[in-house]
């Protein structure tokens, strides 16, 4: 056994509004108040339909599963309601996963989310897995002021402890905590997959969600990073899993990586640099203010945040930066396979999330982008897995 | 010029930390929703009275206390520290946020309180002249509200800031969210304030970009014996700015111990 034996992929896909108007230097952000008068339903409709032929194109290419998320009041992504999203998929595919990754449970009542999942994993035949987040920083202030940012980690807990309440204790139960008081909880329909889907809490690397995640027995998945900070991230994930009593498997932890393949690592750059600098500066312009509402992290971790400003901020970041510190990874066939298998390797993960569609990239190099990835990639990445091996071993013997 | 010494509570488990300066009868000074100008501009104050100034809980270098999030938790925060300090009676003063704590304190326990000052406070929910929503505001743009005179800043204000002093600030607005997130005003305040029984002075910049003073006829309608003055040209930071606006709380609270 290796890591490579159950090696999967999953295909993600921001769901940007691609539309940059002529004068989008006036703004600093394309989060949470960049004017809605901006928005077009017909361009957002053409948009839906392409983003439905990327995923649905992922199927047909052999991914493992495909993923959504959910943003607020953002051009950086057209998926406010993910579980409208996720269902609407759920009905057009037959074979892949679903991973929503999610709801920032926080926004919603956690009886409700523990509903709409349940329903998306019985109507889908047992195909969904979850991943949680806090949510943003963005999306305390895209929402009524009621969500506090400065009680949301607390409230998060609590929020998903309900949902596993629900989902595996028999009910009615009681539920009397900070935030929730449950006289009858006792969700309908229930999960087909059982006790419950494979769950991930989604995090950035802080402490606290990689606390969370290994309080609840949880698979860690972690956002755009460097990817120093996801392997990080993962080995102090795995060390507090064994302080407290259990071992992380491969399939625990997902990597989130963005990439494009081209027959070269020359053309792989070109094609795709101007789209993935475009995702940085516009789609994913977003000020300092927006990104840490008061609360939403200790003092100490905003002085870390402070302190590693430049580091952080993509917007700023040149793409010499972004590529030495492998927030992305662009090249040949080769180039994609090696590096990825070797951050398979260290971190002991098996779980890949592609993001194979940048910014405002046209249709057909994702398409192509897709294909390569499918085809060059994966097989190269998959034959080292044990049964690869030991062919290659018995090729090198004939 | 009296300076302020500093005495520290441990209150339910909470450090607080308190600044005294001078002595005679005690005049509490509750600070708003930021402490980057400390409060020497109020020493004057000190050669007349006890003058006492404590940080709230997560502000400044008393604790963190996360469960003080509503306004009634900070009325018996200060029931406490009042205790400790012994002040059966006091003059009581709060500007901004702490204007709205001192009303609120006032109007609970009007038997400890002598005479009040509210310096542009906070809470009050005026439709046609709106409290600006300070939490909304970037840090790096909150400066030209707070104040008509940049220069109050110099020496508190490191340029650039430097991370150590944004995460102060960070903290700050935590402590305020705490009380302030849900919505920046406090919709029963108005009923209130009939209680505020005591004399009281509602004292306004009238170059106040936070909370505007068309406000302070609001409250003063409201509050049976109150008189209202306003500075010309002054901004919110009132006290930094102008040193007739400690003037005139000191000789507001003076008044009360001559007759």
């Amino acid at each position: 056994m290796n890591v490579f034996d159950d090696i999967q992929f999953y295909l993600f896909n921001h769901h940007h509004y691609i539309d940059e108007p002529a004068d989008a230097d006036r703004y600093d952000s394309t989060w949470v108040d960049y004017p809605n008068g901006k928005f077009d339903a017909e361009v957002a409709h053409e948009l839906y339909q392409r983003w439905t032929r990327e995923m649905l194109l992922a199927e047909e290419l052999g991914f493992d599963a495909i993923a959504v998320n959910e943003h607020h009041q953002t051009i950086y992504s057209m998926q406010p309601a993910t579980s409208v999203r996720a269902a609407y998929l759920a009905a057009l595919t037959k074979r892949v996963k679903i991973l929503v990754a999610g709801v920032p449970i926080n926004l919603s009542w956690p009886s409700r989310v523990a509903e709409e999942y349940a329903m998306l994993d019985v109507m889908s035949n047992g195909r969904m897995e979850y991943g949680f987040p806090l949510g943003t920083g963005m999306e305390y202030w895209s929402n009524a002021g009621q969500l506090n940012p400065t009680t949301a980690r607390a409230r998060f807990r609590e929020n998903l402890s309900i949902i596993l309440k629900t989902w595996t204790e028999d009910g009615p139960v009681r539920h009397d905590g900070e935030f929730y008081n449950y006289r009858f909880l006792n969700v309908w329909p229930r999960p087909m997959q059982k006790p419950y889907p494979k769950i991930y809490i989604v995090g950035s690397g802080s402490q606290e969600t990689v606390d969370v995640a290994t309080d609840f027995r949880a698979g860690y998945s972690i956002v755009f990073t460097p990817i120093e900070q996801q392997l990080k991230a993962m080995a102090n994930y795995r060390e507090a899993a064994e302080s407290k009593g259990w071992t992380v498997q491969p399939d625990d932890t997902i990597f989130t990586v963005i990439a494009y393949v081209a027959d070269t690592d020359e053309e792989a750059v070109r094609e795709a640099r101007p789209h993935i600098e475009k995702f940085f500066s516009w789609f994913h312009r977003v000020p300092p203010q927006f990104l840490s509402p008061p609360g939403y992290v200790s003092r100490s971790e905003y002085l870390r945040r402070a302190q590693s400003a430049a580091l952080a901020d993509g917007t700023r970041a040149t793409w010499d930066d972004m590529v030495s510190i492998g927030r992305i990874i662009c090249g040949s066939p080769d180039t994609v396979a090696d590096t990825l298998s070797h951050w398979a390797q260290e971190a002991q993960c098996s779980r890949m999330l592609m993001v194979l569609q940048h910014g405002d990239m046209p249709e057909w190099k994702a398409v192509k982008n897709m294909h390569m990835f499918a085809k060059e990639v994966i097989p190269r990445v998959r034959a080292r897995s044990s049964s690869g091996e030991a062919a290659k071993v018995l090729a090198g013997v004939k | 010029m009296a300076s302020y010494r500093e005495e520290r509570f441990d209150l339910r488990g909470i450090e607080t930390v308190v600044q005294i300066a001078g002595e005679g009868e005690p005049l509490v000074f509750l600070h708003g929703a930021g402490t980057v100008t400390g409060f020497d501009a109020l020493l004057p104050l000190a050669e007349r009275f006890k003058l006492i100034v404590p940080f709230h809980p997560g502000f400044g270098p008393s604790a963190d206390d996360t469960t003080v999030d509503d306004i009634h938790d900070y009325r018996r925060h200060y029931l406490d520290l009042f205790d400790e300090l012994g002040l059966a009676e006091m003059a009581l003063a709060g500007h901004s946020m702490g204007g709205w704590l001192a009303a609120n304190f006032a109007a609970d326990h009007t038997e400890r309180v002598t005479r009040l000052v509210l310096a542009a406070p906070f809470g009050m929910r005026v439709e046609e002249h709106p409290t600006t929503d300070f939490l909304a505001i970037p840090g790096d743009q909150l400066p030209p509200y707070l104040t008509a005179d940049m220069s109050i800043f110099e020496g508190h204000v490191p340029m650039p800031p430097t991370p150590e002093f944004l995460a102060d600030r960070y903290r700050e607005s935590t402590s305020a969210a705490r009380l302030m997130w849900t919505r920046p005003y406090d919709l029963k305040l108005h009923r209130w304030l009939h209680r505020l029984r005591m004399p009281t002075l509602i004292l306004w910049g009238d170059a106040d970009r936070l909370i505007p003073v068309e406000q302070a006829a609001v409250w003063s309608d409201l509050i049976p014996d109150a008189e209202v003055r306003t500075l010309p040209g002054v901004g919110h930071l009132m006290f930094d700015e102008s040193r007739e606006a400690v003037d005139a709380l000191g000789s507001f609270v003076g008044e009360g111990l001559t007759v």
